[in-house]
């Protein structure tokens, strides 16, 4: 017993269970934490190095499938989509901090206000892409609407535009998400000393100054953490590319993320699927530095 | 942007703002009233009226087919309507109990190599599944759970071990350590301090992290295509993505087929929001 705890004291002789219960709890979830987090992962960027197809095949052919990733104009594409739909996204916390400032003033309803943004959140994205797919679609959606309206020349249907689709797909996703970096903002906003805004008052210095050159730049470590959470997000993004758009048209909408999936599913080459998820991976741990960075400031503090 | 008052009420302040709440509202709220207003309409008036006109008199025949209604290749949505509860429930359950019990473990319990298994907790929570598809379709396979509604089950509890865990983690260190020293002195063993103090305490918790499994797994779309492929098996996700791409199916029942699958999880949300932004936070920031 006295080892388990740090100040245990002499507890009254007790049977194999209690001696060693901690460990008995954590061993079945260190094991799947080695088989199913890192045996697979690793399976993966083994497999990433063979010759597999439809079946897993042990014959290695060292880098070569990376080679063939990578002359793949499709996989390009949707690596350039991918930094177009990161850069999309910070629409999210953007519009989420602009969400969280207009209802910092404790506004009549806010909770009502608050519920409205955040319910996206509760659905599935698959529900979410074919809401939006409708919305774009030309001939029933939002185009329609606005040209009964009048305007006869307004056009918005994005999901079937190949220059057009990754903008749909971003506004989708910050629809969806917005409200999740409102409720970020918000405890971020709380958590500033409210001394601050009474020395704004005596010396005059108007709110959306003060938002500007003291709130935000205090708030970069919680910016920091939306950024690397956002990014992660848009990584994994798959679900709302099925439901609105299929990767296409012509592949202008396909994620990394899609590709790997279609690989696997349809196309049957396990071997370049595998090398795409490795590079997947990588990105997530790249995303994931700044994260580590933080927490080591933030301890240092301390 | 003119921006809200603290203590100090700005004059043409509160107008703006509530204008840009409601605008806000608006955006919002069109996408579910469109489902509404369409998946109320009958078949004749979908085709003849646009999206955004009312419907003339309400209908439920959309709901009724998208519910009951079976198609080329696809059955009603009745069948996984009632597949996702069976998949949700237990998995939920059961993923609450092992990350409460993971959680207090190493919260409160200090053993060589807790260190270890939080970081790896971690590194499960933010892997891409495409890093670990093949490899669990093979798993699955072997263990002949593949296709079946027990694998899906199986695997959202594997993959939601970390975040069940880390929530519980955060919440259990919260609960002062002197109270478990008392109950030590007593002579309560890991189990008994569970049962007797920490279980009853984190009652509040369990439903944060209910809330936020119920969600996810619901929502789930990836594991479930991959996992099983017999239509009369697959959750509502997929169901409503077949549903949708059949170009036999009207709009009116899509809709209808979108709004059934989003009611579930829209109704605990809307009657427990306070637990699932608590949920939110605890997940995603503190992780």
């Amino acid at each position: 017993m006295a080892r388990l705890g740090t100040r245990v004291p002499n507890t009254p002789g007790n049977s194999f269970i209690h001696r060693h219960a901690a460990y008995i709890a954590v061993v079945p979830v260190l094991l799947v934490a080695l088989c199913f987090y890192f045996g697979s992962t690793v399976w993966s960027l083994v497999m990433s190095l063979t010759a597999s197809k439809i079946f897993p095949d042990m014959h290695f052919v060292g880098l070569r499938q990376y080679l063939r990733l990578f002359n793949d104009d499709l996989w390009i594409l949707s690596l350039h989509n991918l930094v177009f739909f990161v850069l999309g996204s910070l629409g999210s916390l953007v519009l989420g901090f602009i969400l969280a400032v207009l209802l910092d003033g404790k506004a009549v309803g806010e909770r009502v206000f608050r519920t409205v943004y955040l319910y996206p959140l509760a659905i599935s994205l698959i529900i979410t892409g074919l809401v939006w797919q409708w919305l774009f679609n030309p001939s029933m959606g939002l185009q329609q609407f606005f040209r009964d309206l009048g305007l006869k020349n307004f056009n918005f249907n994005w999901v079937g535009d190949k220059s057009k689709v990754m903008y749909a797909l971003i506004l989708a996703a910050v629809w969806q998400s917005a409200g999740f970096y409102m409720v970020l903002s918000s405890s971020g906003i709380k958590s500033i000393d409210s001394e601050i805004w009474q020395a704004s008052r005596i010396d005059g210095i108007s709110k959306l100054r003060m938002y500007f050159e003291v709130i935000i730049p205090m708030m970069k470590f919680t910016f920091l953490t939306a950024f690397v959470l956002l990014s992660i997000g848009a990584v994994k993004a798959y679900d709302i590319i099925v439901a609105m758009t299929n990767g296409g048209p012509g592949g202008h909408s396909e994620l990394p993320s899609y590709y790997i999936v279609d690989m696997y599913m349809y196309r049957h080459n396990i071997a370049v699927g595998a090398s795409g998820s490795t590079i997947l991976l990588l990105l997530v741990v790249v995303f994931m530095i700044p994260f580590g960075v933080v927490n080591l400031i933030l301890k240092k503090r301390k | 942007m003119t921006t809200a008052s603290h203590r100090r009420p700005l004059h043409a302040g509160p107008i703006v703002i509530y204008a840009l709440l409601l605008i806000a509202s608006v955006v919002y709220l069109t996408p579910v009233l469109v489902q509404l207003v369409t998946g109320l309409k009958s078949f004749q008036e979908v085709s003849l009226s646009r999206m955004w006109q009312l419907p003339k008199s309400l209908s439920f025949e959309s709901f009724a087919k998208a519910w009951s209604g079976a198609y080329q290749g696809l059955t009603g949505l009745s069948v996984n309507f009632m597949n996702s509860v069976y998949l949700t429930v237990p998995a939920t359950l059961i993923s609450a109990a092992l990350g409460s019990m993971n959680g207090y473990v190493l919260a409160k319990w200090k053993f060589r190599g807790a260190n270890i298994l939080f970081p790896m907790l971690l590194f499960g929570m933010f892997i891409p599944y495409q890093s670990i598809l093949i490899p669990l379709v093979r798993v699955l396979q072997d263990m002949h759970l593949y296709g079946t509604r027990g694998g899906l089950i199986f695997v959202h509890i594997v993959y939601g071990i970390p975040i069940t865990t880390l929530i519980f983690r955060n919440y259990y260190a919260a609960i002062p350590d002197e109270l478990i020293e008392a109950s030590k002195i007593d002579g309560a063993g890991i189990l008994g301090i569970y049962a007797l103090i920490l279980f009853p305490l984190s009652l509040p918790g369990f439903v944060v992290v209910m809330i936020w499994q119920f969600t996810s797994i619901w929502n789930d779309f990836l594991f479930a295509v991959i996992i099983t492929s017999k239509p009369s098996l697959q959750p509502i996700t997929v169901a409503l993505n077949n549903l949708a791409g059949s170009f036999s199916v009207e709009w009116n029942v899509q809709m209808a087929g979108a709004l059934i699958a989003a009611l579930p999880t829209l109704l605990v949300y809307i009657f427990l929001s306070r637990y699932f932004m608590s949920g939110l936070l605890a997940g995603s920031v503190k992780g």
